[in-house]
């Protein structure tokens, strides 16, 4: 089996899938009075005529990049961390706390550096936690970090509504941070901010760890065979918690880039499908970190897609939703039927050897 | 006391989804399943039970058979792909998690359009049975609840005694702890499989319904916000058996409770955000503390028969 058929297999399957995903929610379109191709048409024309809505794209994906891999470490040492939201969030927090407290009184520069160190530092300690219960408790990380979302949830309301809040105490939000620490846009006539950039150089970083460091050789085989990597001098139980932190603190770096890249203040509710949206990013790019950002793009552009779609015509906003479950379906289901192809070429390859 | 006994009434009509969500992930996860799509599940119960009963004129009995029809059919959805297309099952229940929370918000849209108030339906009566509501205390408490949650306590010993006294629970369980095993002995795990996740569909779908039909009479796309989640947990607490379930539902009903009763107090030192956030950190606590689990061996793992 040659590795550049099965990379076409992977991107025939992908592709069909994507294209029955959305055909099928479009299907569904004209129950709102919106015919199908008027959407499709819509959605591409509207998307790629201006600049602006372009740029949209990358805003979209970057936090999508950045959960998806925090997703992706995980599930490489066979842990599932679905807290990436919480994580998400305490990242949030630290990046507000630090730009709003430190803005003007030391350099920007600084202020960023230490923004997106507590960011990250944040949402290591939330992950850090999590493998910890699961390492010496033996708590199931799965639930664990489910249930650990919605407490950061009710954690942020908390202080959004008292030391975080906004000096007319009147909502649930933040002050805007200043404009001197905030990331810089770096394509004009758009709100494109260096997150974009930052998140794709933690692909690529995530991406060395796990294949060129014994870091993240250790993280691999304790995900492949947890009894060999303890033969062979590892501690499982030590992985559990470096990988989780790890995640945690990737997905912490996400807030970081929301809140000094593009929002500039944090609120409730604020992004909050990204964690999820992370899990199907990393699992249609098999957890691969680089496949990872072309996933995010996907996500990315069918969230902005589909927001042009609502605005333009009578389809709600719930399309969104709506489209990226239809694909992530059947882009899972693609897999079986890409394996059974797989399965049939290699089995027609061992046949011709044989004769 | 007598808001005591109003809290623990509270208590008791919150647990009753919870049970039932719990009891179908008991039955589904001794099979080896775990139904991770159960979030998905309850929010396509709440939506199509308050569906089914609106446009019904208000009959309840619809809406539940719908929430029911409409929880089977997104498990069938999840058990499909997991179990004959052998995809992940954590993953899938992401998966069927984001389609439902499109799916239901676009329907209802569909369905009822942009009504300016809120549309609503009356909520299911309370059926005090007759002399025994009349005891003090326990009368109000215990019963004094509705139907739904007089159903719910019959399933627990009924899916004890089929689980841990019948031939086809043994056939559930020795799914759950040794599939080949079955296999050899003739029986097709895949489909005892996909029988144990529609029927937690059929409860899951009743306890999404118990929210929109039975708590507010509405449908929004924030009701369900985890409890789908909790009822998991709930599962796993309950150590995979029905008694348990009860025991930890109940206790996640008082948490529930407490939350709406602190909120109206309103005089409380404490934080509200704690109480709305205590059944989550209590799962975490409690997961962490407890030291034995009966986890069956084979869950989560899907069953490939070898060829």
């Amino acid at each position: 089996m040659n590795k550049r058929g099965e990379f076409g297999r992977l991107i025939f399957w992908t592709v069909l899938a994507i294209f029955l995903g959305l055909l099928i929610c479009y299907l569904f379109l004209p129950l709102m009075g919106v015919s199908p191709s008027l959407a499709f048409t819509t959605m591409v024309t509207g998307v790629f005529s201006d600049k602006f809505t372009m740029g949209n794209i990358l805003i979209k994906t970057t936090p999508l990049i950045l959960t998806g891999l925090a997703f992706s470490f995980t599930y490489k040492a066979n842990l599932y961390n679905i807290g990436a939201q919480g994580q998400f969030y305490v990242g949030c927090m630290g990046a507000v706390a630090v730009s709003l407290r430190l803005a003007e009184k030391i350099p920007g520069p600084l202020v960023l550096i230490l923004a997106c160190a507590a960011a990250m530092a944040g949402g290591a300690l939330t992950g850090f936690i999590i493998g910890f219960l699961k390492a010496k408790a033996g708590a199931n990380e799965f639930l664990v970090s489910m249930m650990s979302t919605y407490v950061v949830i009710y954690l942020l309301q908390y202080s959004l509504g008292s030391w975080l809040q906004e000096d007319k105490h009147e909502y649930l939000k933040t002050n805007s941070i200043k404009k001197a620490v905030w990331l810089p846009k770096i394509i004009d006539g758009t709100s494109v901010s260096l997150g974009i950039v930052i998140a794709v150089i933690a692909a690529i970083v995530v991406w060395l760890i796990l294949y060129r460091t014994t870091l993240g050789y250790r993280v691999r085989v304790t995900g492949q065979n947890i009894h060999a990597a303890r033969l062979s001098g590892i501690n499982p139980v030590r992985e559990y918690m470096i990988a989780f932190a790890i995640s945690g603190a990737i997905a912490g770096l996400a807030g970081f880039t929301e809140i000094n890249g593009m929002q500039h203040m944090l609120l409730t509710d604020f992004e909050s499908s990204i964690g999820s949206y992370g899990i199907g990013i990393a699992i249609m790019a098999s957890a691969n970190p680089i496949g990872v950002i072309f996933a995010a793009l996907l996500f990315g552009f069918l969230q902005v897609g589909g927001t042009v779609l609502s605005h333009s015509t009578d389809a709600p906003a719930s399309v969104i939703d709506l489209m990226l479950g239809f694909v992530m379906l059947f882009v899972l289901m693609s897999f079986f039927f890409r394996r059974r192809s797989e399965l049939r070429a290699m089995k027609k390859q061992a046949l011709t050897k044989e004769v | 006391m007598q808001s005591i006994i109003n809290l623990l009434t509270r208590a008791v009509f919150m647990s009753t989804p919870l049970i039932l969500g719990a009891l179908g992930e008991v039955v589904s996860e001794r099979s080896g399943m775990m139904v991770c799509a159960v979030e998905g599940i309850f929010l396509g119960g709440a939506w199509g039970g308050f569906a089914g009963a609106y446009l019904s004129g208000g009959n309840l009995l619809v809406g539940f058979l719908s929430a029911m029809i409409v929880g089977l059919l997104v498990a069938l959805l999840y058990g499909f792909t997991t179990i004959y297309m052998g995809q992940h099952q954590i993953v899938m229940g992401t998966a069927v998690a984001i389609l439902m929370t499109g799916f239901c918000t676009f329907f209802y849209r569909v369905i009822f359009g942009t009504p300016t108030s809120p549309l609503k339906v009356s909520t299911l009566k309370k059926l005090p049975l007759g002399p025994l509501a009349k005891i003090p205390v326990i009368g109000q408490i215990v019963f004094s609840q509705n139907i739904i949650t007089y159903i719910a306590w019959i399933l627990v010993p009924l899916i004890s005694y089929f689980i841990f006294r019948t031939a086809n629970g043994l056939t559930l369980r020795s799914c759950g702890e040794n599939p080949e095993a079955v296999d050899v002995a003739g029986i097709n795990v895949r489909r005892v499989r996909i029988l144990a996740v529609g029927f937690a569909g059929i409860l899951g779908g009743v306890a999404g319904a118990y929210y929109s039909l039975c708590n507010v009479g509405m449908y929004t796309s924030e009701i369900i916000s985890g409890r789908g989640w909790i009822a998991f947990g709930i599962c796993f607490l309950g150590n995979w058996n029905p008694v348990g379930v009860l025991i930890y539902g109940v206790i996640f009903g008082i948490c529930d409770a407490l939350g709406n009763y602190v909120k109206a107090l309103g005089t409380s030192v404490l934080p509200n955000e704690l109480f709305s956030a205590l059944p989550y950190l209590l799962v975490i606590i409690m997961t962490a503390l407890r030291r034995s689990f009966n986890v069956p061996a084979k869950l989560g793992t899907n069953y490939i028969k070898e060829e």
